[in-house]
């Protein structure tokens, strides 16, 4: 294959993999915030070595094999600050299930921007809080006069709720409710 | 381990927040039983998704006026970052993130206004250029140009401006404005001093006191009534002028002691009995116009709070139809005019006036004049009917600013909704506080769409999905201005009672024209 079609070909693989490949990442390094730079260096490295790879082998493997060393070169640099790493069988097991399934990425947020319409005010400002401004909980508690525990659990029950209506939304293709 | 500990200790694993004893018997979970990791990608894949979409609901928490809808938008960052990865293929790798899109917006900060000034009073005030000020707004900022009439504004630090006629000015910060020309009255208290108005020929520096100014392109005529004020001409040294003296300065530098002539310069009460005879006209021409609303035959019900009533909590249907309410908790305040006792304030926690509507309706308008205070309840109410039934509408203003109005098709089950919402997009913000509206929403059951109104204008139309269409509407026991729930006999209650005033509510049994709602407008301005 000549290298502007190899190129071309592996650009149209990582695009396809991109959600997979950062689900990957951050499944490694749970509560990590680098997982987004690590997947960005992942990228790069797989861009890099780009000509090692045979096309129409498993593409996921080998780019998940790169992921997997660009984490481990990070808890490296981080070493001291040592986050919660998992065994080796687990890290393999998740590379193997991770992917298989992750085709309908733009149908999900699509479904999620549904549900977050039909939360309550207060839980949306909790979630942009959690998740856009990143405010810690502790803060946030003190702004809004709630304990982090509480807080805790409120978010977890607007999670689930936020699974629940995706998961039924996605299943029968159509309006559901929180 | 239940699987509600494990998913809980699983989010607390993404959040970082997990310990380390915990950490360990939700590892071993995850190596042995694939449901646990099922549920682990879930909460990963929902946490990504998340992080990108919270940066929408960002741009919804700034009141942004946005007209794409979130889901289009979301696709199109979708397609842009493959359209992204494309052009990467030619101009070289150098690293990229999907769906992040790096716009940090600084949202829900503190709410802000900008000016320096509100207009509090006028008398047949034309802005040049067709401006419309009310009672209440902020001046703009910039030059202003009147043309004629009577204008006070309060400036922040405590001044107190009056405007006459013709006139040309700028309002710098609450302590420093420039006049170009026109005649003005400043009344400025201790807190003020040193208060500054330029002028071509010379600046006036206010040392607490009363004093009235005639700028025209050859000079500037000054008159102290009270106090003193220095006077700053243009290269010559500054004068001190006291209490009845005045100064004409040409500007090119001549004097005399004489400015205004004596008896020229009217008394503030003059101006402020203008002010409220001009209010008086404005509301004069009011009341023809809501005469006419009660006798119209279209009118379900009609409160415009200036009819007698039979007692002190009852608030009188002017309709003819003997729909009369009764005040719970609200107080009488000042109405758009400032007319003490002829508007209902529902501050007050539990207010309401409670009304019962009877009959079955299609197409319906509501239709009030409200100020408002605060959004600072997810839902501050206008009108609804007791708990929600079907069939029944539902009329209130998101914690956002923007209109909500409902009819109830169905019971809500987990795959479908029970109604449509129609939304307005937002219309009011924390600087408008204490300004009165008129906001209208039209149900036009033939068109099959509801539009809502704001001072005279619409500002959303939306069409009702063909599922969730109801062409009757009924009301039954309702309130004006806030929600009885539907449980009985449990104290606590949801405070959604509007932190504001109505003074004129109205229910159609027809759609109004957008024409019919202008002309309202216009009538009813204060």
């Amino acid at each position: 294959m000549d290298p502007e079609k190899q190129d071309a070909a592996i650009v149209s693989l990582l695009t396809q993999h991109q959600p997979a490949l950062h689900l990957y990442v951050s499944s490694l390094m749970p509560g990590d915030s680098g997982a987004d730079d690590v997947a960005q260096e992942a990228n790069a490295t797989i861009w890099e070595k780009r000509h090692d790879f045979e096309v129409g082998t498993n593409f996921k493997a080998w780019a998940f094999s790169i992921a997997r060393i660009q984490v481990r070169k990070y808890r490296y640099k981080q070493a001291k600050d040592a986050r919660f790493v998992f065994c080796e069988e687990l890290e393999d097991t998740i590379a193997e299930e991770l992917g298989e399934n992750l085709d309908d990425v733009s149908e999900h947020q699509a479904a999620l921007q549904k549900c977050l319409q039909l939360l309550k005010p207060a839980d949306r400002e909790l979630i942009y809080h959690r998740y856009f401004k990143k405010t810690p909980l502790k803060e946030y508690g003190e702004q809004v006069g709630r304990s982090i525990g509480g807080l805790k659990v409120t978010l977890h029950r607007i999670r689930n709720r936020l699974q629940a209506c995706i998961e039924s939304r996605l299943a029968l293709g159509e309006e559901a409710s929180l | 381990m239940n699987a509600q500990k494990r998913n809980q200790l699983i989010d607390e694993l993404i959040d970082g927040t997990i310990s380390e004893s915990d950490f360990l018997i939700l590892e071993a979970e995850l190596r042995v039983d694939p449901e646990a990791r099922a549920v682990y990608y879930a909460r990963q894949k929902l946490t990504a998704a998340l992080n990108i979409e919270a940066e929408s609901l960002s741009t919804e928490m700034e009141r942004e006026r946005k007209t794409v809808s979130m889901f289009w938008r979301s696709q199109a960052r979708w397609v842009g970052s493959v359209a992204a990865v494309a052009a990467l293929a030619v101009v070289g790798f150098l690293g990229w993130k999907v769906g992040k899109v790096d716009s940090p917006a600084e949202a829900l900060a503190e709410p802000i206004a900008s000016g320096y000034a509100v207009l509090s009073e006028q008398s047949d005030v034309s802005w040049e250029g067709g401006t419309q000020l009310d009672r209440g707004d902020l001046l703009p900022q910039g030059m202003l140009r009147m043309e004629s009439g009577i204008a006070q504004f309060e400036l922040f630090s405590g001044v107190t401006v009056i405007m006459e006629g013709a006139s040309e000015f700028e309002i710098h910060s609450p302590m420093e404005m420039t006049v170009l020309s026109g005649r003005i009255r400043a009344l400025v208290p201790a807190a003020a001093t040193g208060f500054r108005v330029s002028t071509a020929s010379g600046d006036v520096v206010d040392l607490g006191t009363e004093f009235a100014l005639d700028v025209t392109s050859e000079g500037a005529d000054m008159h102290v009534i009270e106090g003193e004020i220095e006077w700053h001409p243009e290269s010559k040294d500054k004068r001190l002028l006291t209490d009845g003296e005045s100064l004409r300065w040409s500007v090119t530098g001549e004097f005399s002691e004489s400015g205004f002539e004596a008896g020229a310069i009217p008394v503030i009460d003059d101006f402020e009995r203008q002010f409220a005879n001009q209010r008086l006209k404005r509301k004069q021409a009011w009341q023809l116009s809501s005469e006419r609303l009660g006798s119209d035959p279209r009118v379900i019900a009609y409160y415009s709070m200036n009819a007698e009533a039979g007692w002190s909590r009852q608030v009188r249907d002017s309709s003819g139809s003997g729909l009369h309410g009764t005040m719970v908790s609200a107080r009488r305040v000042a109405d758009r005019w400032d007319e003490s006792g002829k508007a209902v304030s529902f501050s007050p926690t539990g207010s309401r006036v409670r009304v019962a509507i009877p009959g079955e309706h299609n197409s319906v308008t509501f239709y009030c004049w409200a100020r408002i205070d605060s959004l600072d309840r997810w839902y501050n109410s206008l009108f609804l009917t007791d708990g929600h039934e079907l069939n029944e509408p539902h009329w209130q203003i998101m914690d956002d600013g923007r209109l909500f109005f409902s009819v109830k098709r169905q019971e809500e089950t987990r795959t479908r909704d029970d109604k449509h919402i129609a939304f307005s997009p937002p219309f009011w913000e924390p600087s408008m506080s204490g300004k009165w509206f008129q906001i209208a929403t039209v149900y036009n059951v033939d068109d099959r769409t509801t539009t809502h109104y704001v001072n005279g204008e619409a500002i959303s139309q939306d069409r009702i999905p063909d599922d969730l269409f109801v062409d009757t509407v009924r009301i039954g026991a309702a309130s004006i201005g806030n929600w009885n729930e539907p449980t009985r006999g449990d104290p606590y209650f949801a405070l959604r009672n509007l932190n504001g005033a109505i003074d004129e509510f109205a229910i159609f049994n027809e759609a109004l024209s957008a024409d019919e709602i202008a002309d309202l407008y216009e009538q009813g301005r204060p």
